[in-house]
């Protein structure tokens, strides 16, 4: 293939360039804060350094609750969406089941709720009902918000699925939930997979609809996080973004070496 | 009778999800927000009226939607306009490290704590931070004032749209095979050529697209203006959830939230309707 | 180290004495959980190192929970709820106070259970429809208008300069239900009204968003305390606590004796929530009375600036500047209707939304 010709190059060099600084530089910014030894956010940049605002992140049981906290509600969330999406997909992958198209618009469209009226809604659903539990209405406000990109995730995967494979599964005596699990499921597990992870990434980091779901003894990192934050805002945000950076990083070197990081972008990308 | 067919009983989890999640409180919320609110007391009034909604018709009211809603444009603009760029490289780029990099870039934004991200955005663009005078300079605000709230705001929803249109796109140019940029290149177009005259037409409808969620992204979200809006870049959004913590007003909350839900499905599938109208080659069918 | 020492000891010597002697509050089995609210920035960096001690010396697991920016906010919150809340013991002051009394949602405290409580002078107590008393006094605070001394060139002598070009985009001032909306009430009286008669106030407001002059708006003392710490806004109106804090770090004088206005007063303290588990009730008013006890009365309002209600405690040197005689105290301090002000915080946050926020964000 040609090269690109110079000017266009230049623009398409500065652009993407301008972009990742743009992306990266706050996380450079608030790693370098984490370690300003003033004991309020002045002007940058820091004169001394020091590691109080490590201390202070470890010193703060509330971030490691939030953490586990987290972690649960996004792994049952998570897994149940991800069953949801699935078995969604697979009877979308149907040609036979009639209105489609609608049905897929309707089971979509929970991504186009505001996650804030989706957290309102459900707090006030949920007293209406009865269901004063925080972890469980935390539980069902993260499970609506991700089963639309699961069940995408699912469906990019059993597009090369024909329908074909599983009559032939049929014609030598599979009953259809049968042939379904045996030949449709392994060939959707690429996209359960990538539906489970985009469902826990989701859940972990949401921050709308938990705000109103959570209460006092159950919350969420990000609401911990936001909590602190809200009413004491110092630099021990700055420690908890580096915190962070650095578990992201780790979190992309497994998922690359697993994974595979070109595949699960390409599989990201379908969540839209 | 005819068996159901087995994608029907498939159907039956989801729907009752659906149905259970979203479809009950929608319609619990929309009675709430036809109830009448007793100052000071714990449930809503007898009866039904529309007094929630009519104080929205008020033209402040209205402005903090327009605003919320410009603010979205701005962003979903710049948005595209970054992301597309970077995921072309991130799929054409000849070094694999440019790819990967890139990617791991992209998917690791997407997994990082948006709260602290928005806070690192505070320290590096507001009013002491080190690009602040960027910001200054783009925007024609200075740093301190109040609306240069609106710049923080913009920066912190573009790291939040960035990641997610450009890595929609990645899907959409690694959909599109090189060898129609090299059968055009053939035929004696440039690079550039090429990618203005194949590549954009054929992406056009995966563009609009990231437009459209990008700008519901925006005119959603609710942290980005609560943590960098100083105040006074107030989203609808940040409306509602007032009216729940700070006065404990949940009819008027509620009648925000009724309001909000239709003017986001009216966004998403109006705008679709309209871009489709206006570039029937170019729109995709959903 | 000797300090702590003793305290434990005498934490210690306490829940031995507890054990044997008896009211009727020290008799409950230990071990609760309690949830308590409490403010951000210096209230919380004092109040954490006294529950750990507490945790500790008596066994009960005392979790905090921060008010997200006004007290108010909190009755919001538990309205829908009540009386399913999960909190025992929340920090508040008064126009908060006279709302859950009013709501009825406060369990009575006496000095039988709470011997602390005989050493906090009566006048500081608020007393529910019965008479009871139903409040935990520990400090007497104030909200004033104050600004950076080494930012601004002339000094202020009256808030009507607060009006001059020179303090374009330098003013930081609360939402609405922050202070319930004291900002207001201080203008109001500038213009020769007060908190009913609030009109003047807001006309008053609007000049000032108007003219660009507020760059700031903020809604709890940790954002007060950054905002003022960076350099761009001078003046402010706020809480001798977020004063405090500015005070510590820069040169900064409080207008708490105005001619021609009026500065602040209130009590802060704790308030007792009404529940079904008398363990728990029992376990909160042990530990707000440890609060209320000379030592711990005076380490807690030592950071804040404020003055501590125990008559034993001893008060900071910072608090001369809201210390009045009997004469000042007519002249420059102004009490308003707190329950009143309680009762308008929703009105007055509308009205903030559709007339103010879009003055000040033209700037």
């Amino acid at each position: 293939m040609k090269p690109l010709d110079l000017p266009l190059r230049i623009v398409a060099l500065a652009v993407v360039a301008t972009t990742v600084a743009f992306l990266l530089a706050p996380l450079l910014v608030a790693c370098l804060l984490s370690f300003d030894n003033r004991s309020f956010l002045g002007p940058f940049p820091p004169k001394d350094f020091s590691l109080r605002w490590y201390r202070s992140f470890l010193d703060n049981p509330a971030y490691l609750d939030g953490f586990w906290m987290s972690v649960h509600v996004a792994v049952i969330a998570g897994a149940i969406s991800t069953a949801i999406g699935t078995a969604t997909a697979l009877a979308l992958a149907d040609p036979r089941l009639p209105g489609r198209d609608a049905i897929e618009a309707v089971f979509l469209s929970p991504k186009f709720v505001p996650t804030v009226v989706i957290g309102f809604s459900l707090l006030v659903f949920t007293a209406f009902i009865g269901i004063y539990d925080p972890f469980v209405r935390l539980v069902m406000g993260h499970t609506i918000i991700t089963i639309p990109f699961t069940i995408r995730a699912v469906s990019a995967s059993l597009v090369a699925l024909k329908r074909s494979h599983i009559e032939a599964a049929m014609s030598l005596g599979a009953s259809e939930p049968r042939a379904l699990w045996d030949v449709a499921v392994p060939a959707a597990r690429s996209g359960i997979v990538a539906g489970g992870a985009i469902a826990f990434v989701l859940s972990f980091d949401e921050v709308a609809v938990s705000l109103f779901l959570s209460d006092a003894f159950t919350q969420t990192l990000p609401i911990a996080l936001v909590a602190e934050m809200r009413a004491n805002l110092n630099l021990t945000i700055a420690a908890v973004s580096t915190v962070f950076l650095a578990a992201t990083l780790a979190l992309l070197f497994v998922l690359d070496r697993t994974l595979g990081i070109e595949r699960l972008a390409g599989d990201v990308g379908a969540r839209g | 009778m005819k068996r159901l067919p087995i994608a029907v009983w498939l159907i039956v989890p989801g729907a009752a999800a659906l149905v259970f999640l979203m479809g009950g409180p929608v319609a619990v919320l929309t009675i709430d927000s036809l109830r009448p609110y007793i100052p000071g007391s714990i449930r809503a009034g007898e009866g039904y009226t529309f007094a929630n909604y009519l104080e929205l018709a008020k033209p402040a009211y209205f402005n903090y939607a327009y605003e919320t809603f410009r603010i979205g444009l701005i962003v979903s603009t710049f948005s595209v306009a970054m992301g597309a760029p970077l995921a072309y490289v991130a799929v054409r780029s000849k070094r694999a490290v440019v790819r990967k990099g890139l990617l791991t870039l992209l998917v690791g934004l997407l997994v990082m704590s948006l709260i602290a991200r928005l806070y690192a955005i505070e320290m590096t663009w507001g009013s002491h931070g080190p690009l602040a005078f960027i910001g200054a300079f783009v925007s024609g605000l200075a740093p301190r004032s109040p609306r240069y709230a609106e710049v923080l705001v913009s920066i912190g929803l573009m790291h939040f749209t960035i990641p997610i249109v450009a890595l929609m796109l990645v899907g959409a140019f690694r959909a599109l095979s090189p060898r129609l940029e090299e059968a055009a290149a053939s035929l004696g177009a440039t690079r550039s050529e090429a990618i203005l005259t194949v590549v954009l037409p054929l992406a056009a409808p995966a563009m609009v697209s990231a437009y459209l969620v990008s700008l519901a992204m925006c005119i959603s979200n609710f942290v980005a203006p609560l943590l960098l809006g100083r105040g006074v870049v107030v989203f609808t959004t940040n409306l509602m959830y007032t009216r729940f913590t700070d006065i404990g007003n949940y009819q008027a909350g509620a009648a925000i939230g009724v309001f909000m839900l239709i003017a986001s499905f009216a966004v998403v599938y109006g705008l679709a309707t309209i871009a489709k109208k206006l570039l029937p080659s170019v729109v995709p069918t959903r | 180290m000797t300090l702590s020492m003793n305290r434990r000891s005498l934490l210690a010597a306490m829940s031995a004495a507890a054990a044997t002697s008896a009211g009727p509050v020290f008799g409950q089995a230990r071990g609760e959980q309690l949830l308590v609210v409490m403010w951000g920035a210096q209230w919380i960096e004092v109040c954490r190192p006294i529950g750990e001690e507490w945790m500790r010396a008596t066994g009960d697991r005392i979790q905090w929970e921060l008010h997200a920016g006004g007290a108010m906010g909190i009755v919001g919150r538990m309205r829908p709820l009540f009386p399913r809340i999960q909190q025992n013991l929340v920090a508040a002051w008064d126009p908060v106070f006279d709302a859950m009394i009013e709501a009825d949602w406060l369990e009575p405290v006496s000095e039988t259970e709470m011997p602390a409580l005989k050493e906090i002078p009566e006048i500081f107590f608020k007393k529910d429809k019965q008479g009871r008393k139903v409040t935990v006094p520990l400090s007497t605070a104030g909200a004033f208008w104050g600004y950076r001394t080494d930012l601004v060139d002339k000094p202020i002598e009256s808030i009507e300069q607060l009006l001059e070009p020179r303090f374009k985009g330098k003013l930081c001032v609360p939402v609405p239900v922050n202070l319930s909306g004291l900002l207001m009430v201080s203008l109001a009286i500038q213009r020769g009204g007060n908190e009913r008669n609030i009109e003047p106030g807001w006309q008053f407001l609007k000049e000032l968003a108007q003219r660009g002059n507020i760059g700031r708006v903020v809604a709890n003392n940790s954002e007060m305390i950054n905002a003022m710490s960076q350099g761009d806004l001078s003046v402010a109106f706020w809480n001798t606590g977020g004063w405090q804090a500015v005070r510590e770090r820069f040169p900064s004088r409080l207008l708490t004796r105005l001619n021609d206005n009026k500065g602040f007063l209130f009590n802060e303290g704790y308030v007792v929530m009404k529940g079904d588990n008398p363990a728990k009730i029992a376990a909160a008013k042990r530990f707000a009375n440890h609060f209320a006890t000379a030592e711990i009365n005076t380490r807690y309002n030592m950071p804040l600036g404020s003055g501590p209600t125990n008559i034993n405690a001893k008060p900071a040197d910072a608090i001369k500047d809201i210390f009045y005689n009997a004469d000042e105290l007519a002249k420059y301090a102004y009490i308003p209707d707190y329950s009143y002000m309680a009762s308008q915080v929703d009105a007055w946050t509308r009205r903030w939304e559709t007339e103010i926020t879009p003055l000040v964000r033209q700037g």
